[in-house]
């Protein structure tokens, strides 16, 4: 009501035509809502489609292919996948590269969800640690592969150097099967865990500190607080993590070739490393396409598991 | 002044802004085109060596000056070379000229990926080839190809410890140290540098064909006489395993020290850390040597058994089939591999001739004269069947084969025997193949 007892309405709209200026503004608006999204979408799109999906394609036709160059193949059927299943160096690089994962993979997360629970406090030199954890994962895998070969070199490495120092033995590192795979597991961590430090970093940053406050009222101690309060909020990026680790690992290739080239023996020969040396060493360029669909295979699985059981897990919380 | 700009003007400005950039970059899609000038253009690929670039160029040079109306440029082959030339070939954009090893040459020559340049090359060229060394580019079907230069094994050694040991080093290749010979003052240098006896020259799993001579020098092959079939489980082949063995088994060598185990020139810095006396490798110690531990080594001969052999090193020039201009381009090959021109070019790189009429003083080395003439004299050892079997078509696949079965028997993971019988029957699946 007004002062003067009058009752204030919205000005009636006239129902006339909409001017055609109107009607020009109205259409662009409606051209841009329809295709702007396309116009967004369309240079990634592009990218995917030449740099992913048509590789993809072209490499499954490869697959069914006898050929020692790129584009001159002869029709072989299914022969690359009947050769995979009777190829012995196949299964010895799929159980180094469930090895080299399983030993890559939870170790990174497990260490690098310490370090950013560590560098989440307030702590002097906090900024500098964080960049310190990080700067492995910026450095090329050929210059990490190199350094390391240096490093862990049995005979003038640093690493022998430092247990001699404390009367220890020296190990023989990346020269005995029995230690290279272990090595390499050591150095792709040190390279991975700033990586999965900043993203759990980020994710701890968003948890509210209310629940943990909440949670301190109510007597739950520190560590109760962490497994039942903080480890669940993470649960998202735990599962994105996982899955980035993993194909990470799978194709992990540069610090393997640079520091064993897959020995001793085959005692680090990796699935991706054989799908390189079966297409350039070999020049069996249709066999190493049926070894590359193998990985997207096992990949795709993976992540369609793991998709899965974190949804499952969401519907339970 | 105002500090935002209407709406209007900020339209004129992406406007203006996307004419410009589309205008800058149909310009620059039109300077990259190529489009015809009437000059006959060819690019030379070589192995990013800064020296080497700049005395192809400047030969180049010489050839273009006496060509008008055409131009070289020299490019830097990058990454893993099969990786690089396969993708090259696929897109039809791979140089005209390779730099190319004999050990990669085989494949490319006969899946067609290099052109016969028979025609182009003076038919006097061959008379200064050896044998080997002209095989590695005349194949039954024509010449893929013109070596220009090579290295290959001889045995540095540490001065300090070979005094110690008192032992008189032999200097011709009539003088080489006999396997036994050598073991024994490996044994014994091992005792002064209290690390190991010796090294080998590898320098990553896919130099592991440099331990091939071994196999040679004790009248083994790695393919038999025709080239292709595999032919290491025979008794002299087992025996070159046995002794190779026998390196690890007895400390004589370091585990780090083996083709597939760690990249790098790892003899190399273990002779410059003092931790062994003796070296087997190729000129390119010469120059760290001579940084690292100036005066404090010589040279010896390779060493032999009942056989003599030794490491083919090099590369030779091939025309890749993607030239436009592959006649000229084999011009240029041929111009390259002139005497005058190899002799310039190993003078400046320190490389070693494929000529065998040039020798350590017609070259003019800069240093270590001697050294080089060890080096030149050593190649006539180089036996031809071993340069078929690098050279041939399925080398790249049978030395990574060579390298996986040579780590598993030094090792001790595999018999000699065991490794000699296996190592075959996995060449013979790549053979048939």
């Amino acid at each position: 009501m007004s002062p003067h007892g009058e009752t204030l309405t919205a000005e009636p709209v006239p129902a006339t035509a909409p001017a055609p200026a109107a009607a020009t503004g109205d259409a662009a608006r409606r051209w841009r809502t329809r295709w702007a999204p396309y116009l967004f979408v369309g240079p990634a799109g592009l990218l995917f489609l030449a740099f992913s999906l048509v590789p993809i394609v072209i490499a499954v036709a490869l697959s069914f292919q006898d050929t020692a160059t790129l584009g001159e193949g002869e029709w072989v059927g299914a022969d690359n996948y009947r050769t995979m299943l009777a190829d012995p160096l196949l299964r010895t690089a799929l159980l180094n590269t469930l090895v080299f994962t399983l030993g890559t993979v939870p170790t990174a997360m497990a260490v690098g969800l310490a370090l950013a629970v560590a560098l989440n406090r307030p702590l002097p030199g906090r900024g500098a640690l964080r960049a310190l954890f990080f700067v492995p994962m910026v450095a090329a895998g050929v210059v990490v592969g190199v350094v390391m070969s240096w490093i862990f070199n049995p005979d003038y490495g640093v690493a022998n150097n430092a247990l001699r120092a404390v009367g220890l033995d020296g190990l023989p590192w990346l020269t005995s099967p029995r230690t290279a795979m272990a090595t390499l597991i050591l150095v792709v961590v040190w390279t991975r865990i700033g990586f999965c430090m900043v993203i759990y970093l980020g994710a701890l940053q968003s948890i509210p500190s209310e629940l943990r406050e909440a949670a301190a009222i109510d007597g739950a101690s520190g560590w109760q607080r962490f497994r039942r309060l903080t480890v669940p909020m993470l649960a998202p990026t735990t599962s994105i993590l996982l899955i980035l680790n993993v194909v990470f690992s799978l194709q992990a290739f540069d610090v393997i070739y640079v520091m064993t080239g897959g020995g001793p023996g085959f005692s680090t020969t990796v699935l991706i490393q054989y799908v390189f040396r079966s297409a350039f060493a070999d020049a069996r360029m249709g066999y190493a396409a049926a070894l590359g669909l193998l990985l997207v295979l096992i990949l795709l699985v993976f992540t369609l598991l793991r998709q899965r059981a974190t949804k499952k897990a969401e519907e339970l919380l | 002044m105002p500090t935002h700009a209407s709406p209007a003007v900020r339209r004129l400005s992406r406007r203006s802004f996307l004419a410009v950039a589309g205008i800058s970059v149909a310009g620059a899609l039109a300077a990259c085109s190529g489009a015809p000038t009437g000059t006959k253009h060819l690019r030379l690929s070589s192995w990013n060596i800064p020296l080497d670039l700049e005395t192809y160029q400047a030969i180049a040079d010489e050839f273009v000056a006496a060509h008008p109306g055409t131009s070289v440029a020299v490019e830097v082959t990058t990454g893993q070379f099969h990786q690089w030339f396969i993708t090259r070939l696929a897109a039809d954009l791979a140089p005209d000229i390779i730099r190319i090893t004999p050990q990669q040459i085989g494949r490319y020559a006969a899946n067609g990926s290099l052109v016969d340049i028979t025609g182009a090359v003076p038919p006097e060229y061959e008379d200064d080839w050896s044998e080997p060394f002209w095989a590695i580019g005349a194949k039954p079907d024509g010449l893929f190809g013109v070596f220009q230069h090579t290295d290959n094994f001889i045995t540095y050694y540490d001065r300090r410890v070979m005094e110690r040991i008192g032992v008189r080093v032999p200097q011709t290749l009539d003088e080489a140290w006999h396997w036994d010979e050598f073991l024994e003052v490996a044994r014994e240098a091992r005792k002064v540098t209290r690390g190991y006896g010796f090294g080998y020259g590898w320098s990553g799993p896919e130099t592991a064909y440099r331990w091939m001579p071994v196999v040679y020098q004790n009248g083994g092959a790695f393919l038999g006489e025709d080239g292709e079939t595999p032919s290491m489980d025979t008794a002299e082949a087992v025996g070159a395993l046995e002794f190779g063995r026998r390196w690890y088994a007895e400390g004589l060598v370091s585990p780090s020290n083996m083709s597939k185990s760690g990249g790098g020139a790892v003899a190399r810095d273990l002779f410059l850390t003092g931790q062994i006396g003796l070296l087997l490798d190729n000129p390119e110690s010469v120059a760290a040597l001579d940084e690292g531990r100036p005066d404090e080594w010589g040279t010896a001969p390779m060493i032999r058994n009942t056989g003599e052999a030794s490491d083919l090193g090099g590369n030779a020039l091939a025309v890749t089939r993607s030239s436009k201009h592959p006649e000229l381009a084999a011009e240029l090959v041929a111009f390259i591999t002139s005497r005058a021109n190899i002799a310039e070019f190993c003078r400046r790189g320190n490389w070693l001739p494929a000529r065998s009429s040039l020798d350590a003083a017609d070259i003019g080395y800069e240093r270590h004269e001697a050294t080089m003439q060890r080096f030149i004299d050593q190649a006539s050892t180089i036996p031809l069947s071993m340069v078929r079997a690098q050279s041939g078509q399925y080398f790249s696949s049978l030395n990574s084969v060579f390298a996986d079965y040579l780590d598993l028997c030094f090792l001790g993971e595999l018999s000699p025997t065991e490794c000699g019988t296996r190592m075959t029957e996995a060449m013979r699946s790549v053979t048939a193949r």
